[in-house]
C-alpha cells in the first residue's frame, strides 16, 4: 500500500468492542490479568512499559519508516539518548554530526561524557573525515540530515557503510524530511531516530520522540532502555501524534513548495546575502539532496546583509512568521539558532561547523506562500 | 460486581467493565466521532434504538457512557443522559416531555440560568412557568394549572440555601400526576439522594461538585425510573408512538427508562448537546473522591460557619445548618451528613463593603462558579443574577450585600486568614 494510505491506516485497526475508529486514548497506569497463568496474554501490564494508544503510534511510526519496530518517547531528545544508551557504554565511542541538533551536542558533551563514552564530532558531508574517525571502540554513528540548522547533508548510503565495516551502528535522525521524503533504512541505516515534535504532529501540540530499528536485535536493545529508563510518551500525546501522521504528507508537500518558494524568492532579494535549501540548484549538496531524498523539506536558512544585527532587525520585526524554537509545525516559525536552539554549542564550535552569527532559520509552515512572502518582504524592507 | 453496591465503591467502580481488550485499569478515552459496524443489519438495530451499542458520539460515546452508569448508580436511577453543560441537562430533560401550551411550576430559588431558562427561553415555544417560594409548599400545589406538567426546583436553593420540602413537593407531584425534577447540584448523591424523597428525574451540573476540581463543564439528567408515565395522557413525548423511530411507544419498550431513552433518542439525535469524552474522563477522575471531598467541604463549612457567626463585621451569615436558619429541620431531615459548602453572608457596611471584602481577598479566587476544590467567592447582585430584575432578586433572596462563598478545601485556618485581610478593608465601610 502507498504512503498517504499507511500515514492514515497503519497502526490502527477500530477497536473491536465498540468499532471506534480511532484508537481510545488509553490514560491508564496498569492493565488487569485475567489470572496469574495469564499474565501479559494481553500484552499490557503498566504502562511505563506499554500502553495500547502509544503502541498504536509505534506500529505505524515503524510502518511509515519501514523498520520492525518503534520506540516511542517523551521528547525527541529522551529518543536520542536512547539510542546512545541502547547502543554505548563506559569505554565506547561514538561519532557524531558535528552540525546536529544542538541538543544533541549538549547531551553528549555535558551529560553522557560523564559517563564513559567519548565523542568525535565529525564533518559527516565527508564520509572520509567519518572513516577517518573510526576507533576500534567506535559502537555508534548519529547522523543528522539535513542538519539543524546548517542544512549541511550526509550521505546516508556511504557513512551506513563505514559503519557497517566497523561493527557499529548507524543512526540516522530522520526528523527533518520524515520518511515520507527520506527512508534511511532503504539506503543501509540501523536506526532512525525522529522528534515527534515536528512534522509527525505537526501543529505544536505535543513533544515527542521515536527511535525505529531495523532489526530485531536493535529494536530489542532500544525497547530495553525504554523500559529501564521510563522515558516513555504518554497516551495523550501519542493520541494527538496518531491525528497529526494522517496528513504528514499533504503537509510536507505543501509545506515544502512554500519553502522552495521563498528560497528562490529570498536567494533574488537584493538585501540577503545567502540563502540555503536543499532543493537550490545553488546548494552545495543538491546532487545528493536529490538523489537520497524524495523532496526537500521545507526548512531553510539565510544570511541578510548586514549580519547579526540585520537578522535580529528582521526577526523583530516580522509579522505572521512566530518567533521560537519548534519547527516543522504548520504555523512558520523563524529562528535565530545562535541565541536560541544553539546557544549551548560554543563560540567557535559553531564558528568551524558554519553556525555563522547572522544565520536566520525558517521552518515553512502551511500559510498561504503568498502571504509568507510578503511578511518577508516587509520586514526585509525595514532593514 | 453487583454484589457490591455502597456509595465509596460504586463511586469507584459503577459503570465501568474493565476494558477486555487490554485489561486497562482506568476507562478507555473513547475521542472518536464514530463507529464501525460489524454489518448492515447491526448497524440498522442500533439506529432504531432495538440494541445498545455506539454508532456517532453525539449520541452515545463509551466513556460519556460510563459516567452516564456511575452517575445513575450513585443516584439510585434507572438510566442517565450526559449533556454538555448543566444548562444543556435542564433544557434537555424538560423539552424531553413538555410542549407549547404546557407549564411548569417552579421555585423562585434557583440559579439564574434556570430562572431566565423559564422566564424568557422557554416562553418563547409556549412554555409557561410560574413560581413559587420553597419555603411555601402549599404555594406549590395553589400554582398547578390544568396544562402544568412539570414540578421544577433545587433541593437547595441558590443563593437563599433554602431547602425544598422533598417528600411534600413529591406528594403534590404524585397527586396531581405531574413528575417532580430535582437540580441536585448543590447536594451531589452523597449529601442526599433525592430519589428516596419522591423525586422523578434529576439533573445535576457536573461541572461542580460532582467533578470537583473545576475542569470540566458538563450536565446529566437522571431519570428515575419512579413515574407512571402510562397513569395519564399528559405526557404523549413518552407514551405514544414516536415517528423518527418507526413509531416505536417508549413507554412501552423502555419502561423505567423511557423518559432518558427519549432525550437520548430525540436530544442527543435532534439537538446535539453532547459531552465530549475527555470531559466525561477527568469528571470521573473526580467522582472517584466525590465522598471524601464532600465530608471535608462540610467540615470547612462548618468551621468557617462557626469564624463567620462570631465575626463582628458580619452581619448575618445564611446556612442551613444554623438553627437561625428557616430550613433548619429540613436540612437535618433530607442533609444529615451536611447542607452543601455554600454559604452566603452579609458583609457589614453594605454593597461596598462586600465588594472591598472580595477584591481583598487573595486565597479564595473571585469568580462565578461553585463546588470548585478551591475556594470561591462571588457577589450574586452583579454577576450570577444579574440578569434578573429587582423584584425577582428579592424573590430568590438576594441583598446587595451578600457575599456568596463556595468553600473549598484548602486548610480552613489559610481560608480564615485570607478573610481576615478582606474584612479588614471592607472595616472602613462599616457603621460606626
Amino acid at each position: 500500500m502507498g504512503f498517504r494510505t499507511r500515514q492514515i491506516h497503519a497502526g490502527v485497526t477500530p477497536d473491536p468492542l465498540t468499532g471506534s475508529i480511532l484508537t481510545p486514548i488509553y490514560q491508564t497506569t496498569t492493565y488487569v490479568q485475567p489470572s496469574v497463568d495469564e499474565y501479559l496474554s494481553k500484552g499490557f501490564t503498566y504502562s511505563r512499559s506499554g500502553n495500547p494508544t502509544v503502541k498504536a503510534l509505534e506500529l505505524k511510526l515503524a510502518d511509515l519508516e519501514g523498520g520492525v519496530d518503534c520506540a516511542c518517547f517523551g521528547t525527541g531528545m529522551s529518543a536520542v539518548l536512547a539510542t546512545m544508551l541502547a547502543f554505548l557504554e563506559a569505554g565506547k565511542h561514538a561519532i557524531v554530526s558535528d552540525v546536529a541538533y544542538g541538543g544533541t551536542y549538549r547531551l553528549s558533551t555535558k551529560v553522557l561524557s560523564r559517563f564513559g563514552i567519548d565523542y568525535t564530532f565529525a564533518d559527516t558531508s565527508n564520509p572520509d573525515d567519518v572513516a577517518n574517525s573510526v576507533r576500534d571502540n567506535t559502537a555508534l554513528i548519529l547522523t543528522e540530515t539535513p542538519a539543524n540548522p546548517t542544512m549541511k547533508c550526509s550521505d546516508i548510503a556511504a557513512i551506513s557503510e563505514i559503519a557497517n565495516k566497523a561493527g557499529a551502528v548507524h543512526a540516522v535522525d530522520n526528523t527533518f524530511l520524515t520518511p515520507y521524503y527520506q527512508r534511511p533504512f532503504e539506503l543501509g541505516a540501523d536506526v532512525s531516530i525522529h522528534s515527534t515534535t515536528k512534522y509527525m504532529d505537526g501543529h505544536n501540540a505535543t513533544v515527542g520522540g521515536a527511535v525505529i530499528s531495523n532489526s530485531d536485535e536493535h529494536a530489542e536493545a532500544v525497547r530495553f532502555i525504554q523500559n529501564s529508563t521510563g522515558t516513555i510518551m504518554s497516551p495523550q500525546v501519542a493520541w494527538l501524534t496518531l491525528q497529526g501522521c494522517k496528513t504528514l504528507s499533504v503537509r510536507m508537500d505543501a509545506q515544502s513548495a512554500s519553502a522552495m518558494a521563498i528560497a528562490e524568492y529570498l536567494e533574488a532579494h537584493p538585501k540577503v546575502e545567502q540563502v540555503a535549501y536543499p532543493g537550490l540548484k545553488s546548494f552545495s549538496q543538491h546532487e545528493l539532496s536529490s538523489r537520497q531524498a524524495s523532496g526537500y523539506g521545507a526548512m531553510l536558512w539565510f544570511e541578510v546583509k548586514g549580519g547579526l544585527a540585520a537578522g535580529k532587525k528582521l526577526m523583530d520585526n516580522i509579522e505572521l512568521w512566530s518567533l521560537a524554537e519548534n519547527l516543522g509545525s504548520v504555523e512558520s516559525l523563524i529562528t535565530h539558532p545562535v541565541t536560541m536552539t544553539h546557544a549551548d554549542v560554543e563560540p567557535e564550535e559553531r564558528a568551524r561547523v558554519g553556525i555563522i552569527d547572522g544565520l536566520v532559520r525558517a521552518s515553512v509552515g502551511l500559510e498561504d506562500t503568498e502571504d509568507l512572502i510578503k511578511a518577508l518582504s516587509d520586514a526585509l524592507d525595514q532593514v | 460486581m453487583s454484589r457490591f453496591l455502597n456509595f465509596d465503591t460504586l463511586a469507584l467502580h459503577a459503570g465501568q467493565v474493565v476494558d477486555p481488550e487490554f485489561g486497562a485499569r482506568a476507562a478507555p478515552i473513547y475521542q472518536t466521532t464514530s463507529y464501525v459496524f460489524p454489518d448492515t443489519d447491526t448497524a440498522s438495530s442500533i439506529f432504531n434504538l432495538e440494541r445498545g451499542g455506539h454508532a456517532y458520539s453525539r449520541i452515545t460515546n463509551p466513556t460519556v457512557g460510563v459516567l452516564e452508569q456511575r452517575i445513575a448508580a450513585l443516584e439510585g436511577g434507572s438510566a442517565a443522559v450526559c449533556t454538555a453543560s448543566g444548562m444543556a441537562a435542564t433544557f434537555c430533560a424538560i423539552t424531553a416531555i413538555l410542549g407549547q401550551g404546557d407549564h411548569i411550576v417552579a421555585s423562585t430559588q434557583m440559579y439564574g440560568g434556570n430562572i431566565s431558562l423559564m422566564k424568557n427561553t422557554l416562553p418563547r415555544f409556549g412554555i409557561t412557568a410560574s413560581f413559587f417560594d420553597p419555603t411555601d409548599t402549599d404555594a406549590c400545589r395553589a400554582a398547578i394549572q390544568d396544562n402544568t406538567k412539570l414540578i421544577y426546583g433545587e433541593l437547595i436553593g441558590n443563593p437563599g440555601l433554602d431547602i425544598l420540602d422533598l417528600e411534600a413537593i413529591g406528594k403534590i407531584g404524585a397527586d396531581h400526576n405531574i413528575p417532580v425534577m430535582i437540580d441536585a447540584t448543590f447536594n451531589t448523591p452523597y449529601l442526599c439522594r433525592c430519589f428516596d424523597y419522591g423525586a422523578n428525574m434529576i439533573v445535576h451540573s457536573v461541572t461542580k461538585w460532582m467533578g470537583g476540581h473545576g475542569v470540566a463543564i458538563g450536565g446529566v439528567v437522571v431519570d428515575g425510573g419512579n413515574f407512571d408515565w402510562g397513569a395519564t395522557d399528559k405526557y404523549p413525548t413518552i407514551t405514544e408512538p414516536y415517528a423518527p423511530f418507526s413509531g416505536i411507544n417508549l413507554w412501552e419498550e423502555f419502561g423505567p427508562s423511557a423518559f432518558a431513552t427519549r432525550i437520548r433518542a430525540e436530544a442527543m439525535r435532534d439537538i446535539g448537546p453532547s459531552m465530549s469524552p475527555m470531559n466525561a474522563f477527568l469528571l470521573l477522575q473526580g467522582i472517584e473522591t466525590l465522598s471524601l471531598r464532600m465530608d471535608k467541604h462540610m467540615s470547612n463549612t462548618m468551621e468557617l460557619l462557626d469564624y463567620l457567626s462570631n465575626h463582628d463585621q458580619v452581619s448575618w451569615v445564611n446556612h442551613p445548618s444554623l438553627p437561625s436558619h428557616s430550613s433548619h429541620e429540613l436540612a437535618k431531615k433530607y442533609l444529615p451528613k451536611g447542607a452543601g459548602s455554600i454559604v452566603s453572608f452579609g458583609v457589614e457596611g453594605g454593597r461596598e463593603a462586600g465588594k472591598a471584602f472580595i477584591e481583598n481577598c487573595e486565597l479564595a479566587s473571585h469568580l462565578a462558579n461553585v463546588g470548585d476544590a478551591k475556594t470561591l467567592i462571588i457577589h450574586p447582585a452583579t454577576t450570577t443574577h444579574s440578569r434578573i430584575d429587582a423584584d425577582a432578586l428579592v424573590a430568590a433572596g438576594i441583598t446587595e450585600d451578600m457575599v456568596r462563598l463556595s468553600v473549598g478545601l484548602e486548610d480552613v485556618a489559610d481560608i480564615k486568614a485570607d478573610f481576615e485581610n478582606g474584612f479588614r478593608a471592607a472595616k472602613r465601610f462599616a457603621k460606626g
